[in-house]
């Protein structure tokens, strides 16, 4: 036994370099199996999209994407005329899940069509690693901006690529709207592109319990209000209103003031407030506040659910029985959270748009999205951007049914209810991006975290302007 | 088992064995206890890996006694079905085993160095190793994503431009990040073996290289069996330092952790799949530690009664 022992030493001694050696031989050789399935892919590009209902159906949960073949073979045909370049490109986003799914469906034509493998990397901690990454200089060749702040910043910097030296601008500047082209330029240099967008602002209900709002919606606020007080009885309270969201908690309630304040306000003040040239303690911006806390006061379950539910679960009690409240306020992208992924479009849920508070801002419209930017300025990385941004990619994109294009040339969403939020977004005459996400860094914590107080501790609301205020003095002079 | 046979044979009458029985009886309710409280979170965890994402978004897990009906394969069925996931497996065994075996290899012959050679600076270099327990490996990143970026090497079939992205940049990270606690763990444990042998072995004439293999490494395979779970979970688990050295470069070679993370969408849609994608991941360093859990006690008592 004793005698033996040294022996089993040296055997696993040896056993352990020898699986050294042979991993460190495959590691080495990744790299030719990963361009191997690309050159293999044409003969098979079909069958990914044919064979992934059939898999997701085992799974009954998983909403089944089908993308139709004329919009695969049209985007295939677009990525034909880039050119068989080969090679790689890397890209970096936020997105994984279904997103992450829709997003490799949209680039396999491109894929199969030139020849370049698209590596991406889906993390939500990705703003961690591309501010390694910037430090560093080890950066993806296209990456999704965690917002226009840091996009602005990366481009201070040199970092990001003039992308009219990728792109065809024309084609570029004619099929989107002038706002998010303007989003997306620094200094004159367009460095943002937006892959997808979302309508904020929407109000969802349950047709079931308050009837067809979508054709005949409240045309205005106090239209709502009356609504409200007619249907009182038919559930708990009038609103459904929830915040938490981990350490971003308190965005939703962001986004209600933001509705507000559009639609009172409009979209000048609207803008001269997110650049802090709007003080906190205007009696306009006031208002909006005290409007914002009449939503909390009515809301089911109070203050309390307000700020302990996750805003994904919000919207639950529309569909309990009987129900717990009858309104919800929340962007497009809630259609996949919570209850609502459960639920069927437009019969168990719809949604109308933020009524009208001051007339003439009727259609102003609040949108976010996933801005991308480009690193390096490869012939793939070129070829990429061209295709993501064209309405074809587009077209195949928002058929997953998740997303919204800020393409004009996409006409065809998959359903009833992404149809009517696309026209919106492309209707709208007046288009601003979400005020919070373009505040610098300090100022939408501290506007996160104000709103939770305020949510909490209404009566503090002068207080809590005047420290945003004092906030807003300091963090925005580096700007 | 057998002392505590012995010690009632000892006790003697039927009624002392069971007085000793009664009093060990409230331990062994308090422990129980305390396991049970401690394993609530896993229980549940592992109840909702097999309830349906319905049941799991609106109810606690507790829910499966009052409808034990809902009990569904539907998550496992998903998450296996995700064509990443079996890549992640093979690719976290490939992260794994040599950036587990290598630290190991490099402690073991630090820490016989330490314990038994003598050399100029030798408290100082392991207090030295030992402070470095104490820099969060975060601070590291960006230096090392530089240092690795800037790697060339180009000996005949070896070519590598840049080693962010390639599994060696992982290998070196985690014996970097792994050295540390490993060569304290090891020197302490071999620091305790009995100074005779050693003095045996060099007066019949054993050089240390000698004395290293054929003494104080198998004398410490309690040691490194207890230091190789460590490491070995340290790295499964590990997504952050994974994420960064190879994430942005070579999604080819993300490990599990990262395609697990992933199936959560960027609004957090898809979170209940990651209870059975837990229970996944979890299997194999479960097995990894009830094959080594013999050596586990031993090993990390060892070092911290010195004789």
């Amino acid at each position: 036994m004793i005698q033996g022992r040294p022996r089993g030493v040296r055997v696993l001694a040896v056993g352990a370099v020898m699986m050294l050696v042979a991993a460190a031989c495959s590691s080495g050789a990744t790299t030719a199996p990963t361009s191997a399935p690309a050159s293999a892919a044409p003969a098979a590009s079909a069958a990914p999209a044919s064979a992934a209902p059939a898999a997701s159906a085992a799974a009954s949960a998983v909403p089944a994407p089908s993308y139709s073949a004329t919009a695969i073979s049209a985007a295939q045909q677009y990525a034909s005329t880039l050119g068989k370049i080969g090679g790689s490109v890397s890209v970096l986003a936020v997105w994984g899940g279904s997103e992450q799914a829709q997003f490799l469906a949209m680039v396999k034509p491109f894929e199969d069509a030139t020849g370049i493998t698209v590596n991406y990397t889906g993390t939500r901690d990705e703003p961690a690693v591309l501010t390694a990454g910037i430090a560093s200089g080890q950066l993806p060749d296209i990456a999704g901006l965690p917002g226009p702040a840091q996009m602005q910043q990366y481009a201070a910097a040199g970092k990001l690529q003039d992308l009219s030296t990728m792109l065809d601008m024309n084609a570029y500047t004619s099929q989107t709207p002038s706002s998010l082209v303007q989003l997306g330029t620094v200094s004159g240099k367009l460095v943002g592109i937006f892959l997808d967008v979302s309508a904020k602002g929407q109000i969802w209900y349950d047709p079931k319990v308050v009837g067809d709002l979508a054709s005949n919606p409240p045309a205005t606020w106090s239209d709502l209000q009356t609504l409200i007080t007619q249907d009182k009885s038919k559930a708990q309270a009038p609103w459904c209103f929830s915040v938490e969201s981990g350490a971003a908690s308190g965005w939703p309630a962001t986004d209600v003031l933001e509705s507000f304040v559009l639609h009172t306000q409009g979209p000048t003040y609207y803008n001269n407030w997110w650049a802090g040239k709007v003080k906190w303690t205007d009696p306009g911006m006031k208002a909006d506040w005290q409007q914002l806390g009449q939503m909390v006061a009515q809301s089911y379950g109070g203050a309390n659910r307000v700020l302990t539910a996750n805003f994904a679960n919000a919207g639950d009690p529309l569909f309990t029985t009987p129900p717990g409240c009858l309104f919800l306020h929340q962007a497009s992208f809630i259609t996949g959270l919570g209850q609502f992924a459960n639920e069927q479009k437009l019969t168990d849920y719809n949604f109308f748009p933020f009524p009208a508070i001051t007339p003439q801002y009727a259609n102003a419209v609040e949108g976010a999205g996933d801005l991308f930017g480009a690193f390096h300025n490869t012939p793939q990385a070129a070829a990429l951007m061209k295709y993501l941004v064209s309405a074809q990619a587009q077209t195949l994109f928002v058929g997953g049914g998740e997303f919204l294009s800020a393409n004009k040339g996409v006409a065809n969403y998959p359903n009833a209810m992404n149809q009517r939020l696309g026209q919106i977004l492309s209707g709208a005459t007046s288009f601003v991006f979400d005020a919070s996400d373009q505040m610098p860094t300090p100022m939408q914590t501290a506007f996160y975290k104000g709103l939770l107080q305020y949510i909490q501790y209404p009566s503090q609301l002068d207080s809590i302007l005047q420290n945003l205020d004092s906030v807003q003095a300091s963090s925005y002079t580096t700007h | 088992m057998t002392s505590v046979a012995a010690a009632e044979a000892t006790a003697g009458t039927a009624s002392g064995r069971w007085g000793r029985r009664l009093g060990h009886l409230p331990t062994h309710v308090v422990v129980i206890l305390l396991m049970f409280l401690w394993l609530i979170p896993t229980i549940g965890l592992f109840i909702n890996s097999f309830r349906p994402s319905q049941a799991v978004q609106s109810s606690g897990w507790w829910d499966i006694i009052f409808q034990p009906s809902q009990v569904t394969l539907q998550n496992y069925q998903y998450v296996l079905g995700q064509s990443g996931l079996w890549p992640g497996f093979i690719n976290s065994l490939f992260i794994t085993i040599p950036a587990t075996i290598i630290p190991i290899f490099v402690a073991a012959f630090a820490a016989y160095a330490f314990a038994w050679m003598d050399f100029p600076g030798r408290n100082v270099l392991f207090v030295a190793i030992v402070g470095l327990l104490v820099v969060p490996l975060q601070t590291t990143f960006i230096p090392i994503l530089q240092l690795y970026g800037s790697v060339h090497i180009d000996i005949g079939p070896i070519q590598i431009n840049n080693l962010n992205g390639q599994f060696l940049a992982l290998w070196l990270a985690h014996t970097g990040y792994g050295l540390p606690f490993a060569v304290y763990l090891l020197r302490n444990f071999m620091g305790g073996l009995p100074r005779e042998v050693f003095e045996s072995a060099s007066i019949d004439g054993a050089s240390p290289v000698t004395a290293f293999f054929q003494l104080a490494l198998p004398m410490s395979v309690p040691a490194i069996a207890a230091l190789a779970i460590f490491q070995f979970l340290f790295v499964w688990n590990d997504l952050l330092v994974a994420l960064i050295y190879l994430g942005a470069a070579n999604p080819q070679n993300d490990p599990l952790t990262i395609v697990v993370a992933n199936l959560v969408n960027s609004l957090g849609s898809g979170w209940w799949y990651l209870a059975a994608a837990a229970f996944i991941s979890m299997a194999l360093p479960l097995a990894v530690f009830f094959t080594l859990q013999r050596y586990f006690v031993r090993g990390i008592v060892g070092g911290s009664v010195k004789g």
